[in-house]
C-alpha cells in the first residue's frame, strides 16, 4: 500500500459547483411507483443534478469555480503555483484542460498544469499530488488549486435503467496552500483486477453493481484502518468521515464495517447522487460546522478500482460554498 | 453452534422470504431464484448486502452468475462462512 505524508498542507476554501436543472427519481417513468420509492430507499438518491444542454462542458464549471474561489479567498491568479485538474470526461482528450485553463484564464506562465484521469477516488488522488507538489516547492505560502468533477450524465445511456437513477453531474474547486504546520496523511491503492466493475464501452459507462460493491467493502475499510493506524490517530479523533458518495447500500455498508455513528457520515446522496470526484468535496461543503479546527477523514473509491483516503486537519476558517450554474 | 442463515436453511430461507418480499410458504430452496417475481438487479444488489451484513460472506458477481436455485446460494455462502472466502 502507498502510505504518505505531507507537511504544511492547509485547504482555504471549496467552491463546489451543480446545474440548476434537477431529475427526480420518484419521476422515472421506466419504474412503477412502489418500485421508484425502493430504489430511492435502497440508493438513498431521490434528486439528481443534471447539465440539460449538450455544449456544455466539465471546464465550464471548472471555469466558474475557479473565478469563485480566487475571488472570495482574495488570491491573485499570479500567486497560483499548481493547477490540476481531475476529470474523465473531458470535452477533448488533448489538450490537457488544466493547460487551457491556464491559457483562457490567464494564469502565470510559471503555473504547473496537468490533468488526472480518475473518478471516484480522484479528489483524495489530485489532494495528495497537490500536497505532494507543495511540498516540493522551495517557496513559503504557495498555493494550488485542484478542480475535480465530472459531467458523467453525458456517460449515460438512456433507456441504462441501472447507472441512470444515479450518478449526478458536478465540479468541485480546492483552493490548497502550504502555510500550515500539521501534517496530513494518505493512504492510496489500486486492485486493477476491478477494472470491469465500472468501465466505459462505446461511449457509455457500464456498471456492475455487485461488483462495485464487493470491490468497496473489500477495500475501503482496511485501507482507512490502515490509514489510521500510519498516523498513528484513534478510530474516534476525526470529527467527520466525508466517504464517496457511490450509494447507500455501499455507504451504509462501509459505516458499519467500521462502526461508526451516522452523525460522523454525512449524506448528500438524497440531494446530489453520486457526483463522481465531486462527492466529497460537495459534502464537506454541505455539512462541515465546526467550532474549532479539527481533523476529518476523507475516502473516495471507484473505477479503477482505486481507492484513496486521506487524514486532513481542516481550519475552521475555510471558505465553503455550493453555487448552482 | 450458534443457529445463522448459513448453517440453517429455514433460517435462510425466512431470511430470503423477507429481504425478497415473498411469502414465506411460497419460496423452497428448490426456487430458481432469477425466476422470483421480486427479483431484479437493484433486489439482488440489497440481497447480496444483507447476505454480507448477516455472514461477513461477500458473493461476486461470477460467483452469482454460476449458482441456479436459492440452494446454490445456500451452499456457497454456508461454504464462504467456513473460511472458504
Amino acid at each position: 500500500m502507498a502510505l504518505s505524508r505531507t507537511s504544511g498542507i492547509n485547504i482555504d476554501g471549496i467552491v463546489s459547483l451543480v446545474p440548476a436543472n434537477i431529475n427526480d427519481n420518484l419521476l422515472l417513468t421506466h419504474l412503477s411507483q412502489p418500485d421508484r420509492e425502493a430504489l430511492i430507499y435502497h440508493t438513498g438518491i431521490r434528486f439528481r443534478r443534471v447539465v440539460k444542454e449538450e455544449n456544455v462542458s466539465i471546464k465550464n464549471f471548472f471555469i466558474k469555480g475557479i473565478e469563485n474561489l480566487l475571488s472570495n479567498l482574495k488570491w491573485e491568479k499570479e500567486s497560483i503555483d499548481i493547477l490540476i485538474c481531475v476529470t474523465q470526461t473531458p470535452h477533448v482528450s488533448l489538450p490537457a484542460i488544466s493547460c487551457q485553463l491556464q491559457g483562457d484564464l490567464g494564469f502565470s506562465s510559471h503555473t504547473m498544469c496537468y490533468d488526472i484521469n480518475l473518478g471516484c477516488s480522484g479528489f483524495v488522488y489530485g489532494l495528495h499530488t497537490l500536497s505532494a507538489l507543495l511540498n516540493s516547492l522551495n517557496k513559503l505560502n504557495a498555493r494550488a488549486i485542484l478542480c475535480c468533477g465530472d459531467i458523467s450524465t453525458q456517460l449515460i445511456q438512456e433507456n441504462d435503467h441501472t447507472t441512470k437513477p444515479i450518478f449526478s453531474d458536478a465540479a468541485s474547486v480546492i483552493g490548497v496552500s502550504n502555510n500550515s504546520e500539521t501534517m496530513s496523511y494518505f493512504n492510496l491503492e489500486t486492485n486493477g483486477s476491478g477494472q470491469k466493475a465500472i468501465y466505459k464501452e462505446d461511449n457509455f459507462m457500464k456498471l456492475n453493481g455487485i461488483d462495485v460493491f464487493n470491490y468497496s467493502l473489500t477495500m475501503v475499510p482496511n485501507n482507512i484502518l490502515n490509514l489510521l493506524a500510519f498516523a498513528d490517530k484513534n478510530i474516534d479523533l476525526p470529527k467527520m468521515y466525508i466517504l464517496h458518495q457511490a450509494n447507500k447500500l455501499i455507504n451504509e455498508a462501509i459505516r458499519k464495517k467500521l462502526l461508526l455513528d451516522e452523525t460522523k457520515t454525512p449524506s448528500t446522496l438524497y440531494d446530489y447522487g453520486n457526483t463522481s470526484s465531486a462527492s466529497i468535496p460537495l459534502t464537506l461543503c454541505k455539512n462541515w460546522i465546526s467550532e474549532s479546527p479539527n481533523w476529518v477523514l476523507f475516502s473516495g473509491f471507484g473505477v479503477g478500482f482505486s481507492v484513496a483516503s486521506a487524514l486532513i486537519y481542516l481550519n475552521k476558517t475555510i471558505h465553503l460554498s455550493i453555487i448552482e450554474t | 453452534m450458534e443457529e445463522k442463515i448459513y448453517n440453517n436453511t429455514n433460517l435462510f430461507l425466512k431470511f430470503t422470504a423477507t429481504e425478497l418480499l415473498i411469502p414465506f410458504d411460497k419460496i423452497s430452496l428448490n426456487n430458481e431464484f432469477r425466476g422470483l417475481p421480486t427479483w431484479s438487479s437493484l433486489n439482488a444488489l440489497v440481497y447480496i448486502s444483507r447476505i454480507n451484513e448477516e455472514t461477513n460472506v461477500l458473493i461476486s458477481s461470477i460467483e452469482l452468475a454460476d449458482l441456479i436455485t436459492l440452494n446454490d446460494i445456500y451452499n456457497l455462502i454456508s461454504f464462504k462462512s467456513n473460511g472458504a472466502i
